[in-house]
């Protein structure tokens, strides 16, 4: 796993710092963004493996700064990471590569990406 | 008797404390005696230029006649003298027959005995109160100094009369100003129009001595057929004038009476007094007032002058109606204002119930994860014995079971299931538009409505399915800049042999942008620069959960139009429909 890198994106620090702690823990690089536009200068100059993202973030929101990112890389993996559930199936389907409800148990978040990483 | 003397006891029963009526017989009666005039009348004159015998001394015997006559000021030499005022005298050889009226035939045979006759105004510098009259059988002629004596006397009398006249007159101002303080009282206490018009009626006809008072009130005041107040009796054949005269007052705009309306038959207007006046506010007719006095001497209140006082009545009661009315209107649009603002809240609630639910459970939600992820942390991090192993379980699940319960909020929609309850589509597209109804900035929109009036009811979860078309609503009314036309159309149709009903709201607010209707069902998707992209995507979540669909058909120029699909009978009882 070493050298993987994913970008958390997500405009509460602690729930930033849970995910670095849990993904470090795995062996993945983590690098945090606080919002839509700090994600998008991250993209520009940094590959990463994986994106982790939040939705509702002030200043530019998950959606706006995946459709941004979909449109510089397009083959660039976005998981997003929100706390409504309801609309799991629609975000599937329609422009990320997944979608995990955000919650204490990061177990999901982490076999998300291990799948889209197939690894 | 000392001309002194006699005008010393006339000075003195004049100035006395006895009531009016009996100073000036006591007068009469010390002057006939003193001055040896077998009559002496008092004839007064009224408002109307009507002299009246109204006082005699004791011993009179012409007083039976003339009491039953009347003339008007100028005619005969009573009038005459009260025209002039200047005195007449006369003998038998020069008295002009029937004292120069026509009016007295019996006259003439009972003044033969008299040879003296005296004839003395009873005024001051400004007013005529009446006439004197004098007739001696005693003496032949009167000498000048009587002449001064007598008018002198006159003066006095005519002081007497006077003070009357003022005492009355006050009296009748203090009942009027009596009047009208009550008046005002009544008015301001913002009772009801119906209830304050009784009291009114009461109050005038008992300050007036009337026989009745009736207020009519127009029909486009009161919003309703014109009604009528009246204190008293009236009944036929005085209605009839009463609405003649009322009709009147309205066409003329002023004070109307039955004798200036000039069609009364004379026993009416010889027995009653009756006065119509309109009731007016700003130039607004609100109705009129009419009231019936007696034509007896002691009704002094409905002579000629009192018009002022009618006129003073109207203004008051045009004034106090329009109070009352303004009140009553004020409360009537409090309240409307009030389901205004209940509605806008209802709107608002309506509007934004997925929404809230979902913004209030998302804040919640993040700090609790980040709670239960370090808890998970920590236990991993730290070397723990079995109780405080517990323990951070213990965190550990509650914090899981709070998640699930808000993921169940956040799932609102998917989760409730469809009631059995039916409900008509009509009924709720209604209650919906009912929302907007009292929105300003609904004011330039126009909505069609065109309803299957044989629409079947369908089992759904009423609130959710109004939230629905409150969202495509809203849309379209934002689509439209607030101005445009809805069109609401409702009716039954079969797809894939099950019944529907479809509710389609059409805008014309130019269509939908080709580019982004694909993407307009899915959440957080929004054009509108403080929407939450929730909107339609919790729409179609309620709609699919009801076993329904949403279509859009877009003509980009003209406009979107909503199809709602709703499922006359759910599937669990579908075999029945087949």
């Amino acid at each position: 796993m070493n050298g993987i890198k994913i970008l958390v994106v997500d405009d509460e620090e602690n729930i930033r710092f849970l995910f670095k702690e849990e993904l470090e823990e795995e062996g993945y690089q983590v690098e945090l963004a606080s919002n839509g536009f700090e994600a998008i200068d991250k993209v520009k100059g940094t590959k990463f493996d994986v994106i982790v993202m939040d939705i509702k973030m002030p200043g530019m929101d998950g959606i706006q700064a995946l459709n941004e990112i979909k449109n510089m890389i397009k083959e660039q993996p976005v998981i997003l990471c929100s706390a409504y559930g309801e609309f799991k199936q629609d975000f599937s389907s329609w422009i990320s590569d997944a979608y995990v409800v955000k919650s204490a148990d990061t177990g999901e978040l982490k076999q998300t990406i291990k799948n889209i990483l197939n690894i | 008797m000392n001309p002194v003397e006699l005008l010393g006891n006339i000075i003195e029963v004049s100035h006395s404390n006895l009531e009016i009526t009996s100073r000036i017989k006591a007068v009469l009666s010390t002057m006939s005696q003193g001055m040896d005039f077998d009559e002496a009348i008092v004839f007064t004159s009224d408002q109307d230029k009507r002299l009246t015998c109204k006082f005699k001394n004791p011993k009179s015997t012409l007083y039976k006649i003339l009491d039953r006559y009347r003339c008007y000021i100028g005619e005969g030499i009573i009038g005459s003298v009260a025209q002039k005022r200047i005195p007449q005298y006369y003998n038998n050889k020069n008295i002009p027959p029937r004292f120069g009226c026509l009016f007295y035939p019996e006259l003439d045979s009972l003044v033969e005995k008299y040879k003296a006759f005296a004839f003395l105004p009873l005024s001051d510098d400004s007013y005529i109160y009446g006439v004197l009259v004098l007739c001696s059988s005693g003496r032949r002629f009167i000498t000048d100094a009587e002449k001064i004596l007598l008018s002198i006397i006159s003066r006095e009398i005519g002081g007497v009369l006077r003070i009357n006249d003022l005492l009355l007159s006050s009296k009748k101002r203090i009942g009027e100003l009596a009047t009208l303080s009550e008046l005002g009282k009544i008015l301001s206490s913002n009772a009801e129009p119906q209830a304050l018009l009784k009291d009114i009626g009461l109050i005038i006809a008992k300050s007036l001595n009337a026989l009745f008072v009736t207020i009519k009130l127009d029909h486009v005041f009161l919003r309703a057929e014109p009604q009528r107040y009246t204190y008293g009796i009236l009944d036929q054949p005085i209605e009839n004038y009463v609405n003649e005269l009322e009709q009147e007052a309205l066409r003329q705009k002023k004070t109307v009476s039955l004798r200036n309306h000039g069609q009364a038959e004379d026993d009416i207007s010889s027995k009653y007094s009756l006065y119509a006046t309109p009731i007016m506010s700003k130039n607004r007719i609100l109705g009129t007032i009419t009231i019936c006095g007696g034509r007896s001497q002691r009704d002094y209140a409905f002579e000629e002058n009192s018009r002022y006082l009618i006129n003073t009545f109207a203004n008051y009661i045009a004034n106090g109606l329009e109070n009352t009315l303004l009140n009553t209107k004020l409360k009537d649009v409090i309240k409307d204002l009030n389901n205004a603002q209940k509605r806008i809240i209802n709107q608002e609630k309506f509007k934004s119930l997925g929404e809230m639910t979902a913004n209030i459970a998302h804040e919640i939600k993040n700090p609790l994860v980040v709670i239960g992820g370090f808890t998970k942390r920590l236990a991993k991090k730290m070397h723990m014995n079995q109780t405080e192993s517990r323990y951070i379980d213990i965190i550990t699940n509650e914090v899981l079971r709070l998640e699930s319960i808000l993921n169940d909020v956040l799932n609102y929609v998917k989760d409730t299931p469809v009631p059995d309850e039916t409900c008509n589509m009509n009924d709720c597209i209604d209650e919906v538009l009912y929302l907007f109804s009292s929105d300003t900035t609904w004011d330039h929109m126009r909505i069609l409505k065109m309803y299957d009036k044989n629409l079947p009811s369908v089992p759904c979860d009423i609130q959710q399915i109004k939230q629905v078309f409150i969202n495509i609503i809203i849309n379209a009314h934002e689509a439209m800049n607030g101005e445009g036309t809805i069109t609401i159309n409702t009716e039954k149709t079969i797809m894939d042999n099950k019944q529907f009903v479809v509710v389609s709201i059409a805008d014309t607010g130019g269509g939908i942008n080709p580019s982004v209707i694909d993407n307009i069902f899915n959440p957080f998707f929004t054009t509108k620069e403080r929407g939450t992209g929730l909107g339609l995507a919790i729409s179609n979540k309620i709609i699919l959960n009801h076993d329904g669909k949403i279509e859009i058909e877009n003509v980009v120029g003209k406009g979107a139009t909503f199809f709602v699909y709703l499922p006359v009978k759910n599937h669990t009882n579908r075999e029945e429909l087949l």
